[in-house]
């Protein structure tokens, strides 16, 4: 027998991983949170014909990125929580490490897994949105045109443009991109709390109150520095408060985006790192705690 | 004995355990211990099929872990083909079935194997020739394409033989692989150890149905509460030294009463005389015409 040769790292059993991650995750029918969010735009859309075309496309712009935003969370959390607990319940996760598997391939496998679905569900949610904000602005313009059909030219011109700047504007892709990369984070911490839980339902709680205190997080902690000072300790416990409770209100870009305030791109790079960096440390962290992890 | 970091040679055996011991700690009580195993030594050489057989609790599914690295020993160490088992590359000759799997019930029987075959690195029509040689090889061709959430007991534990057998292992490891299995269906993969073993694969399995385990196994180890109480080649721990058996067809009764007359001359003793059965399990068989169901059962 030819002794069989073993690569120490292999993207091929890593992309297996993350397809049948992907695969479990669409049988199991997670896009149907992408159905909710159409219904919850269509409905929106009725709602919001009353409105003047300013406040319709500012409702429409709040309303389906605060839901993109929702939903991704939603999906990293729950999607995330189940995987290594089922895993080792069913014993799957025997049969796979007991293949020549190293266990960081499986952990990095599965969180691929994870990301590629929030990417696509990103996308196609972004897409819907972005089709729908078309479509109200090309019946504005029309009826625009058609109210404003006697009025000079530059009359007309600076009203179309004003419709146009309030639909689509290039500031909300930085935006909808910091979105994505919260929910990143999101997943990388769910996955580190699953490494040593017990249970799908016990992630999920301890997901849901990390949730909340990363939102109420930066409030606490300014309320916190005017009241007490900023001295030593108290910074070196704010940034190990940071560490396990990421600022998830930091990755709220797309509100001021939406209320016309202009990101600039050393915040967006900025948050976009921070998010990057979490997702990696839990990513690690999660890889640390899994290597000693008794099956 | 080579390094470990090095590929076997055919010379090491197929697992050499060393002194093995495992503590695991209680939750909840730093101060209380249970030992799983304790100072096991065992070796398996390559062909043969070794039954690790114990009552619940004995240690067998540790001892198992520990020798594919899935458990961290707590003293000693064990080697696949010379080869440290906490090492990954220690377990690309090896095909494991945990007890009870239930594998990814989302995926059909076909791609439940091409994902086992991926993660050893198979692809294209490698990995699809060798699929169909299995499912083939199992008596699963025709439930392929059906999701495992809707196999039976005995048709999962044959797709967990299957992705256990997906890389042409040296050695295959099975915890309890006929647990909760009906009849016909544990005497199938009865079959298919038996077709391992006359492949020259190294069988190691874990069992508490001893009747099996004596059919099939070359060696035994009897675990008890964590310790080898017993071990040897099945034939010598279990034949009776001073009884001899003799099982003889078509014979008169003119021929039975000479040969017991012959005893009474001797200093042997008759000590009992009696029709040959069948076993149970045939019996079983024969009745529900389980030895030809496999292809209408899927």
């Amino acid at each position: 027998m030819i002794p069989k040769r073993h690569s120490v790292f292999s993207l091929s059993r890593i992309l297996a991983i993350t397809g049948n991650t992907l695969t479990e995750l669409t049988r199991l029918k997670v896009f149907y949170v992408l159905l909710v969010f159409g219904l919850l735009l269509i409905g929106s859309s009725i709602f919001m014909a009353q409105f003047s075309f300013q406040q319709e496309f500012q409702i429409l712009k709040d309303v389906s990125l605060g839901a993109i935003s929702m939903f991704t969370s939603l999906l990293a959390i729950v999607a995330t929580a189940r995987m290594l607990p089922q895993d080792v319940e069913d014993r799957t996760l025997y049969t796979i490490l007991a293949k020549p598997v190293p266990r960081f391939e499986y952990v990095v496998g599965k969180i691929a897994g994870v990301l590629l679905l929030l990417a696509i569900s990103t996308l196609v949610m972004v897409a819907a949105f972005l089709a729908v904000l078309y479509m109200r602005e090309q019946a504005v313009l029309q009826v625009t045109a058609k109210q404003m059909a006697s009025a000079p030219p530059e009359q007309l011109a600076d009203a179309l443009n004003a419709v146009r700047a309030s639909a689509f504007n290039v500031d909300l892709i930085p935006g909808i991109i910091i979105i994505f990369l919260k929910a990143c984070l999101l997943t990388a911490l769910t996955l580190f709390v699953s490494t040593f839980a017990t249970s799908t339902i016990f992630t999920i709680v301890v997901m849901v109150f990390i949730y909340f205190i990363g939102h109420l997080e930066a409030t606490a902690r300014e309320y916190w520095l005017m009241a007490h000072g900023g001295g030593l300790i108290t910074r070196v416990f704010l940034a190990i408060l940071a560490l396990l409770f990421p600022d998830l209100q930091a990755f709220n870009l797309v509100d001021d985006i939406v209320a016309g305030t202009a990101i600039s791109m050393a915040v967006f790079f900025k948050t976009a790192l921070l998010g990057i960096f979490y997702t990696v440390i839990y990513t690690l962290l999660s890889v640390f705690v899994f290597y000693g992890k008794e099956l | 004995m080579t390094e470990s970091s090095q590929p076997g040679t055919e010379t090491d055996p197929a697992i050499a355990v060393y002194g093995l011991t495992k503590v695991f700690p209680v939750h909840f009580h730093p101060t209380r211990k249970v030992v799983a195993v304790k100072d096991l030594t065992l070796r398996i050489e390559p062909g043969e099929v070794y039954g690790l057989l114990g009552p619940n609790g004995s240690g067998k599914s540790t001892t198992l872990k520990i020798i594919l690295g899935l458990v961290s020993p707590t003293r000693g160490r064990t080697e696949i083909f010379g080869r440290d088992s906490r090492r990954v590359e220690s377990r690309e000759a090896v095909g494991f079935l945990p007890e009870n799997p239930y594998f990814y019930k989302f995926l059909t029987g076909a791609e439940t194997l091409r994902f086992f075959g991926r993660l050893c690195g198979m692809t294209g029509a490698t990995l699809k020739n060798r699929i169909n040689e299995l499912l083939d090889l199992v008596g699963l061709n025709n439930a392929r394409d059906r999701r495992l959430g809707t196999y039976s007991k005995g048709m999962l534990q044959r797709i967990g033989l299957a992705q256990a057998l997906i890389y042409d292992p040296r050695l295959v490891v099975l915890d309890e692989p006929t647990a909760g299995v009906d009849p016909a269906g544990s005497r199938e993969i009865r079959d298919l150890i038996m077709d391992l073993k006359r492949r020259g694969i190294t069988v190691l399995l874990s069992s508490h149905l001893l009747a099996q385990a004596q059919e099939i196994c070359d060696r035994i180890g009897i675990l008890a509460d964590g310790v080898l109480v017993r071990e040897g080649r099945l034939q010598d721990l279990i034949a009776i030294e001073n009884q001899t058996e003799l099982v003889i067809a078509d014979a008169s009764d003119e021929l039975v009463h000479e040969i017991e007359s012959c005893i009474g001359r001797s200093n042997a003793k008759l000590l009992e005389r009696r029709k040959s059965t069948t076993t149970l399990e045939r019996l079983f068989l024969e009745s529900t015409g389980g030895n030809d169901k496999r292809s209408t059962r899927e």
